[in-house]
């Protein structure tokens, strides 16, 4: 009986420790911080394992059915304390009151354990061979615990089994001490159909464990995360809220399916409405097709190409059926030609001309993608314009980045072309801007295709007016041998953020 | 993949405790281009075959370094054709060779020209003959992107090789004064590219003692200039400050003012002016011919490579000068012409390299390294997207007499200087060896003049450079310097020289 008795100390000196260990890596998980939240969990803990021990004078008959319950207890909270608290921090705004009350309730429980089983066990044992066991072999559960937690059961079972398969072992302490101490024991019947009964649930909850992972999860991220691809060039998260779909690349919003017909039909109509004839379209970037749609709805374009770098993303856009719902099935369109290229070298090496041109690339964030912002690059895409032709290019914020988005206009203007920049308000963005190019002078567009949700004739003026908090900024070009707007926009962004 | 437990245990166990083995790539390559052991035959006097043909030219070209090239090229575009190029390697292009492989096009050796000054007329209409300087405005594309060059010093990155942090205020106010006193040089209009254009006897005191005697003499004991200065001595000299002349010192500071932000660069180096000017003249082009005799004969020459003789009634010797004691007949020995032994290597990566977090640039240099750090082939390139990339390696066996460093470059093997020189990489970017999937390794004994105290000066270089006989040298070595202007300098001088020369006796 010694020994089994002494492997029930080590048993639940681990469940005691790994309750703490999840509670303290939830917090940090959810609450960030580790070192806080570690320091402040542990030190609650222990103080309240302190409590426990405190209390544990007042315990003084039935001890051992005392111990069986409290064993039974602590199995069920600590077990289902993982779950519990993800549930919390999604659904509830108390959280940090949830994660604090169990946490002293488990430790109360736990301090009361080593007290409890020393009593039981001194008549067995001298005394001083009772403290000595029971602390070894309690001391060696830690260790076990310690090191399994982080090795094994975190990267393989995740916090919410793990918790629940330590108070499955904690049950099983309980229902076996009932036969170990059965002739001490009255009621003995009674407390292992609890434990039955327990385990039940606990067996149920590690079944379900995924579904409560998820449920909360969709909750902590608010947005539910539809589709998530690592492409050779980028990283794509597809988010859907309601009826809010949103696209990331690298963390970067693309666009917000609630108002991206605000970015789209801005950055198309004013220029392609503007061109009489227009027959040919080349797109850079744009591989969500979203530029496509917009573009499909002139009937006289025959061709168009779009170059864009990845082939996952034109894919996906070609393929997901809320994202077809979302372009309309544009990317499948007879009249669309999909290349995936790098742009630069596409553009300087192809010689099409197009009558119309839109560039829409991520913003210039590295000096990778700054060089589709220079003026070489310009000057090889203005090779590509027809007579009457008219290119667009995104532009950044003019509010947000007024550095960037005026040099992008001067680094056109350099690049031989007369610009036109204008400014539009999408709500997922806030105030955006795009810079109209061409040889020639730009006339406003005198009628727009049907169907647009956003922009109107009447409306048209207003998008060319920059308020003073937007004006033009005298700005360099941005050059291969001189990348000013990488250096800028970084600037811009830290400005905002301070 | 099902992972048996004994094998899961073993390398979960070992992982614990941080013993597993990194997966190390296994690495290729070679030392390729090796040319001294035709250098060799020529030192030995070796036997060559014997003459079995003539052929007639007007004017027979000896080397095909950019010298030499130049020289061609100058020619054709002046409409004279009759003239013959020979070249000892197969492949042309001296100091502008490059390689290629399905990544891109890279250097062998020199790898750029500063974008050139007014008093650089022929560079110029070179460039604008190559559509590199259209209607005075430097091609975008050329011109080195952003950003440009970067120095690794206590474990951190900065921009510019100049060091920037980390400085005292003695350090800082040292790089001022001796800014200032360039400056100064500068205005003064003695240092020039080309150098014959300005140097007068003004400072030729300056060519008297070592750049770094100048330096203590002056009051500069800052640590971190010493090694700016010594930096720069190695990059363009192959030497130590306190081995080059004080005129040529203060040359490498003072001869440049930038009008654009340079310098001008290709994937392959200067190997992409090497191209340009080969797709201009390859019918007078004749690579692996080595010229092992030069006979003056009167009003003619004959020049012997291989079976065949080739006279002429001028040639241009554009190989590097020291040759000539070995070839041409009756040729005094050179005691004034030093040169810097080199080794630069092509690393192929396969992927890109842990940089602590910072871009790629076009030209790396670490402060702790008797190295020159590496310049990235990729980074002239338009894409958007690199994953792949060759870093060229460069080694100026500066450290010690240049005839030990020769030979140690003779004596080691391949995975020697391979260890080194990624040795030298790990320093920054730890898991290199995962990355590179080639090292190939070129050895250049004689790579570059050696502007040595009392060089630009020299009686003999002067002596050659002006010799009005049947042979005219053009190598970039008579200016004691070796760069692509000096080169290209020469090599058009000599080529203008002897159509003058011809137009009076046709």
């Amino acid at each position: 009986m010694g020994i089994l008795l002494f492997i029930s100390v080590l048993l639940i000196a681990a469940c005691g420790l790994i309750y703490e260990l999840v509670a303290s890596t939830l917090a940090s998980y959810l609450l960030g911080d580790s070192v806080l939240q570690f320091s402040t969990i542990i030190g609650t803990y222990l103080f309240a394992m302190g409590m426990g021990s405190a209390l544990s004078r007042y315990l003084n008959r039935s001890l051992i059915y005392r111990f069986v319950s409290i064993e039974l207890l602590l199995g069920i909270i600590g077990g289902f304390s993982s779950a519990l608290l993800m549930l919390a921090f999604a659904f509830t705004e108390g959280f940090g009151l949830i994660l604090y009350g169990l946490v002293i309730v488990m430790g109360v429980l736990v301090g009361l354990e080593i007290p409890l089983l020393m009593r039981i066990v001194r008549e067995r044992y001298a005394f001083r061979d009772v403290i000595a066991h029971v602390l070894t072999f309690d001391y060696l559960g830690a260790l076990a615990a310690s090191l399994l937690f982080p090795i094994l059961l975190v990267p393989h079972l995740g916090l919410v089994r793990s918790a629940m398969f330590f108070g499955l072992v904690n049950i099983a302490v309980a229902l076996w001490t009932t036969f170990l101490f059965a002739n001490q024991l009255s009621g003995a019947r009674g407390l292992r159909a609890m434990c039955l009964l327990a385990m039940c649930g606990l067996a149920i909850g590690l079944a379900k464990a995924k579904q409560i992972t998820a449920t909360a999860e969709d909750n902590i991220y608010a947005d539910e995360i539809i589709f998530v691809r690592d492409s050779r060039y980028q990283h794509l998260v597809l988010t859907r809220f309601k009826d809010d779909l949103r696209l990331f690349l690298n963390s970067h919003l693309q666009f917000s399916s609630r108002d991206e017909y605000r970015y789209h039909e801005a950055l198309v109509h004013p220029g392609l409405a503007a061109v009489a004839a227009s027959r040919r379209v080349l797109i850079l970037g744009g591989g969500d097709g979203l530029a496509v749609r917009e573009i499909l709805k002139y009937p006289q374009i025959e061709n168009i190409t779009l170059v864009d770098l990845d082939p996952e993303m034109t894919k996906l856009f070609a393929t997901h059926p809320m994202l077809t719902e979302l372009n309309q099935k544009s990317l499948l369109s007879p009249r669309l030609h999909v290349i995936n290229a790098d742009a630069f070298p596409w553009v300087d090496s192809n010689t099409d001309s197009f009558d119309f041109i839109v560039v829409d690339f991520p913003d210039p964030t590295n000096y990778s993608l700054g060089k589709l912002y220079t003026t070489a690059f310009y000057r090889a895409v203005g090779r590509h314009l027809s007579t009457q032709g008219l290119m667009v290019v995104q532009s950044t914020s003019p509010m947000f980045a007024r550095d960037s988005f005026w040099c992008i206009a001067e680094t056109l203007k350099q690049a031989g072309l007369l610009i036109y920049p204008y400014h539009v308000y999408v709500p997922s963005f806030g105030e955006w801007g795009f810079v109209l190019a061409s040889f020639h002078t730009y006339t406003p567009p005198a009628s727009l295709p049907s169907g647009l949700r956003f922009l109107n004739l009447e409306g048209l003026p207003a998008l060319f007016q920059f308020p003073p908090d937007m004006a033009p900024l005298s700005m360099p070009p941005n050059q291969l041998n001189d990348q000013v707007l990488v250096r800028a926009y970084d600037q811009d962004w830290k400005d905002v953020s301070h | 993949m099902k992972v048996g437990r004994r094998r899961f245990l073993g390398t979960s166990s070992a992982a614990l405790v941080g013993l597993s083995l990194k997966s190390e790539r296994h690495i290729e390559g070679a030392f390729v281009n090796d040319s001294f052991q035709m250098g060799h035959l020529l030192r030995d006097r070796s036997a060559f075959p014997a003459t079995k043909r003539s052929e007639k030219f007007r004017v027979v070209i000896v080397g095909g370094g950019i010298a030499g090239l130049s020289a061609a090229w100058w020619f054709r575009k002046r409409g004279f054709t009759d003239f013959v190029l020979l070249e000892m390697n197969a492949q042309l292009g001296g100091n502008a060779r490059w390689g290629e492989n399905e990544i891109t096009a890279y250097p062998w050796a020199a790898h750029y020209v500063p974008v050139p000054g007014p008093k650089a007329v022929y560079v110029r209409e070179l460039f604008e003959d190559l559509g590199v300087l259209r209607d005075g405005q430097w091609e975008e594309r050329y011109l080195c992107f952003s950003p440009q060059e970067r120095l690794f010093l206590y474990g951190r990155w900065q921009e510019g090789i100049e060091p920037a942090v980390g400085l005292k205020q003695r350090d800082r106010d040292q790089f001022r004064r001796l800014e200032e006193l360039f400056v100064k040089f500068r205005e003064s209009g003695e240092f020039t590219v080309p150098l014959e254009l300005g140097r007068s006897n003004r400072f030729k005191s300056l060519d008297q003692i070592s750049f770094s005697d100048w330096l203590r003499q002056e009051g500069f004991d800052s640590d971190l200039l010493n090694w700016y200065t010594n930096y720069a001595c190695r990059d363009d000299y192959g030497a130590l400050a306190k081995d080059t002349s004080a005129w040529a010192g203060v040359h490498y500071f003072s001869s440049r003012e930038a009008e654009e932000k340079g310098p001008l660069t290709w994937p392959e180096g200067n190997g992409w002016i090497t191209r340009r000017l080969l797709e201009r003249i390859p019918e007078n082009i004749r690579a692996a011919q080595m010229v092992h005799r030069i006979t003056p004969k009167g009003h003619r020459a004959s020049v012997f490579a291989g079976e065949t003789e080739y006279q002429a009634e001028f040639v241009i010797f554009a190989a590097p000068t020291f040759l000539a004691p070995y070839i041409v007949e009756n040729f005094a020995r050179l005691h004034e012409f030093v040169y810097s032994p080199w080794l630069t290597a092509n690393l192929t990566l396969e992927h890109l390299p842990d940089s602590r977090g910072a871009e790629p640039t076009w030209d790396t240099v670490f402060l702790e390294s008797p190295t020159l750090g590496y310049v990235d082939a990729m980074h002239q390139s338009l894409r958007s997207q690199i994953d792949r990339t060759v870093w060229t390696f460069y080694w100026a066996l500066a450290d010690g007499p240049a005839a030990v460093n020769r030979q140690l470059l003779l004596d080691k093997d391949w995975n020697y200087w391979k260890e080194a020189i990624l040795h030298d990489l790990e320093r920054v970017h730890s898991d290199i060896r995962q990355c590179v999937s080639r090292v190939d390794i070129m050895r250049m004994g004689h790579a570059m003049i050696r502007p040595t105290v009392g060089s630009i000066f020299s009686e003999q270089r002067r002596h050659l450079s002006s010799l009005g006989g049947r042979i005219l040298f053009a190598n970039s070595d008579l200016s004691g310097i070796s760069i692509f202007e000096e080169a290209q300098y020469h090599g058009v001088e000599a080529a203008r020289r002897v159509l003058n020369a011809l137009g009076s006796r046709p």
